[in-house]
Formats: C-alpha cells, sequence, structure tokens
C-alpha cells in the first residue's frame, strides 16, 4: 500500500465519521434539500424508464410468489366482497344511532396532504422514502403517513422545505402500538428486515388468528387509534414461550408507493412525568 | 484517470442505484450494482484509481439514497482493505478473486448498515438480518458481477488488459 493510498484511505475514514457526526447535529439538512431539489426530477426519469424492466424481473423471479398471492387474493375478494356488503349495512345503522344519541365520530376534521413518493432508500437494512411535501406545506416531525385507502405507511422523521422522510411501518427501527381488531390482543407491530412485520409483546392467552385484521390502538400517543396496519398471517404459540408468534402483512404495497397522505391534523403526544 | 471523471463516474452510479436499481427487489433484496461496479474497477484498475471514487460513491448515495452519507462511505470503505488482498495476488485468476472480493466487500458493507439499524434503536433480530439481508444480499451481488466484470474489462483502456482470465 503506497502512501498516496494510506493518505486517500485515512481521508475517507476522518471525512466518513465527520459526515456521521454532521449527520446527526442535522447540519447536512440544507444539502440533503438541495440535494433532493436537484436530482429528483432526473430521478424521477431513470425510475420511470426502468420500472418496466424492474416489474419483469421482479416478476419472473418472484413467479411462485406471485402464483400464491393470486390464489390468496381470489380467497380474500370473496370474503371482502360479503363484508363490504355487510359493513355497508352496518354503517347505515351506525348513522342513524349517531344521529340519534349525538355521538361524534372518532376523528370528523382529519385533514390530509396529499404528496408523491420522489424518492427511496436504496439500502437493504433500512425502509424509507421520500415525499413531495415538506415544511412549507405543513408536514411535521412525527405526522403520519398513510395510503390513499387510508392504511398506515409510516411517520414523518425529518422534514425540509419541500420534501419529508417517511421511515415506514417495516423499517427495522418502527414500532406501532397496535392491537388485533377482533378479539383486541394488544401488542407492537415492529419492522423486520426483508421488510417484513412482527406483532410483538401479545400474550400467550391472548386470541390470535389468521387473517384477523391489526390496527393502531393508540395506546402512547404516537399514532391515532383506528388505523389498519395489516392482517395476521401467521401465529406461531410454543409452551415455553411468554408471547405468541404473530407475523403481520401490512395492506399497502409499501414497496410501489406512488401517492400518499400524511395526517396533518393528529401530532404524536408527548407526556410529561406525572 | 483524472479524479473529476472517476468522481463524475461514481456519481452517476450512485443516482442509478439510488433511482432505478433500487426498483429491483430479487430474493427480497437490493442488488448493490454500485458496489460490484466499485469492486471490479478495483480488481481491473487498483486501489489508487477506486478510492477517490469510493468517497463521491458513498456521499452521493448518501444524499440521493436517503441514507446518512457518513454510514455509506463507511460501508464502502472495507474496499480499500480488500484493495490491499488484490495487491497482495494471493489468487491467480482475476475474476475468481473478484467473486471473493464482492461477497466480502457485500457482507462487510451490510453488516455496517445492519450495524447503523441497531445503533438507531432497532433490529436487534441477527439471525433475520444474516438471513433476510446479509446472505441473499451476498448472492445477489455474486449472481450479477460476471457481466460487470466483462464490461470492466472490454473498457480498459490497456488493449492488453482486454483479455478475459479466469
Amino acid at each position: 500500500m503506497t502512501a498516496r493510498t494510506l493518505a486517500w484511505t485515512g481521508f475517507l475514514a476522518v471525512a466518513a465519521f465527520v459526515l456521521l457526526v454532521a449527520g446527526r447535529l442535522a447540519a447536512l439538512d440544507p444539502v440533503e434539500n438541495l440535494t433532493l431539489t436537484l436530482t429528483s426530477p432526473v430521478q424521477r426519469i431513470l425510475h420511470d424508464a426502468t420500472t418496466p424492466i424492474a416489474n419483469w424481473v421482479n416478476d419472473v423471479t418472484d413467479a411462485s410468489g406471485l402464483s400464491a398471492e393470486n390464489k390468496r387474493l381470489r380467497a380474500d375478494n370473496e370474503r371482502l366482497m360479503t363484508e363490504l356488503a355487510r359493513a355497508r349495512e352496518d354503517a347505515v345503522q351506525l348513522r342513524k344511532l349517531q344521529d340519534a344519541t349525538g355521538i361524534k365520530q372518532q376523528f370528523p376534521n382529519d385533514t390530509f396532504v396529499a404528496a408523491s413518493v420522489v424518492a427511496r432508500d436504496s439500502s437493504n437494512a433500512r425502509r424509507m422514502v421520500a415525499i413531495s411535501r415538506g415544511r412549507s406545506d405543513g408536514v411535521k416531525d412525527g405526522m403520519i403517513v398513510v395510503t390513499e385507502g387510508h392504511s398506515l405507511v409510516g411517520t414523518v422523521t425529518k422534514t425540509f422545505d419541500g420534501y419529508a422522510w417517511v421511515t415506514l411501518i417495516t423499517d427495522p427501527t418502527s414500532a406501532v402500538s397496535a392491537m388485533v381488531q377482533s378479539s383486541r390482543a394488544e401488542g407492537v407491530v415492529a419492522g423486520n428486515y426483508g421488510g417484513s412485520l412482527n406483532m410483538e409483546f401479545v400474550g400467550q392467552g391472548a386470541a390470535v388468528q389468521d387473517g384477523d385484521f391489526v390496527i393502531t390502538s393508540g395506546i402512547g400517543g404516537g399514532y391515532p387509534p383506528g388505523i389498519v396496519i395489516g392482517r395476521v398471517s401467521a401465529v406461531a404459540t410454543a409452551g415455553q414461550d411468554l408471547f405468541q408468534k404473530v407475523k403481520v402483512d401490512h395492506l399497502a404495497s409499501l414497496d410501489k408507493l406512488e401517492q400518499v397522505l400524511v395526517l396533518t391534523s393528529f401530532l404524536p403526544k408527548t407526556f410529561a412525568q406525572p | 484517470m483524472r479524479y473529476w471523471v472517476g468522481g463524475l463516474i461514481a456519481f452517476v452510479l450512485a443516482l442509478v442505484q439510488a433511482s432505478s436499481v433500487q426498483q429491483f427487489h430479487i430474493l427480497g433484496v437490493i442488488p448493490n450494482l454500485l458496489l460490484v461496479l466499485l469492486t471490479a474497477w478495483l480488481v481491473v484498475r487498483g486501489l489508487d484509481d477506486v478510492l477517490p471514487m469510493i468517497g463521491v460513491a458513498g456521499i452521493s448515495l448518501g444524499l440521493i439514497g436517503l441514507q446518512a452519507p457518513g454510514l455509506v462511505l463507511l460501508a464502502l470503505l472495507p474496499l480499500a482493505g480488500l484493495g490491499v488482498i488484490r495487491e497482495l495476488r494471493v489468487v491467480h485468476s482475476d475474476f475468481l478473486l473478484f467473486l471473493v472480493l464482492v461477497a466480502a466487500a457485500t457482507v462487510l458493507y451490510e453488516s455496517v448498515m445492519v450495524l447503523g439499524v441497531m445503533l438507531a434503536g432497532g433490529g436487534h433480530d441477527l439471525v433475520a438480518a444474516f438471513t433476510r439481508d446479509m446472505v441473499p444480499a451476498t448472492v445477489v451481488n455474486v449472481a450479477i458481477a460476471p457481466p460487470v466484470y466483462l464490461v470492466m474489462r472490454l473498457a480498459r483502456p490497456d488493449p492488453r488488459g482486454r483479455r478475459l482470465s479466469y
């Protein structure tokens, strides 16, 4: 190794640590904002140009997964159509009851800001996206992001003037207080490597079944209650374990997000020590 | 090679990685074309050529690809250490050496990224990190490596270097 090589290596190592510290101190925010502003149009062009090829490659390399998914979706479609009809009838009855008793809806004044996904985290370890709305649009750190169908996408974790970073629920650092809709069994839905979701801290006695819907519980104040996260896809119980192992499939197609909604009327609550 | 040319190439590679390559999910992971190309550059053209590119690529990918630039740079830095293995000439075949270096660079890169996640307070499931991240990422990167090596060999300015060695 020559002296020049050693000097370059040392310089890069020092630069890496300086950048890590600068990133922690948010000193790189203006540079990140400027980079996103300048490169997002080019990124969009490159992204759109390669999307057909990527879709084809992804389909070919996941042919067995597609077949299984298709079978499951057909079964889901039949069941959901039945549930939809039942839910419509329930909604009519509920509205009549609300009118009669004067009970207000849970979030009557929800406001959303629509945003496009302009960039995605390109690493395998993290799951983040950048959206086209930022501080100037009223987006703040901690705000909740949902799909157009109102299933949970993630949380705004960094805001710039015209952009914001959203940490997806599948990110390994994400944890959401959740409950199983049917049995009200509570737990925490945490992201894991590979983009999977696990519901943790679900007690052995709790009733959890494949296909159950998992929603936010609202405990902790980080998320409003009642937002759909996903559906239970596998439950494993072992006698010696304190908790069940619950796998959750997210409803939103998080790898192919294009449009999202930022819930601007809700900010996470911070609780003061008593 | 002039530094600015290498820097420009590294920036474009980072842009392509963040915009186009990130759409591909093979075995559940995104191929790291940038890392494979830098490793090919290292094997074909040497460590002195690739070091400035590592700097630009790491910072660019961090800024464009929604990652911490310092962490990406740190994850790419083991390439410098792997370059020393190349200089030692312990493996006669450049191609075989390249495949081994791609595998090693991927494991080291993903390890640093997983460490970054753990320091951020999440992802303590090391079995999942190994089985769903490191192993598939290594397999996918090694799988895309041969055509990248071929292109790098053919693009080498020295005509003698265009002979493929096995």
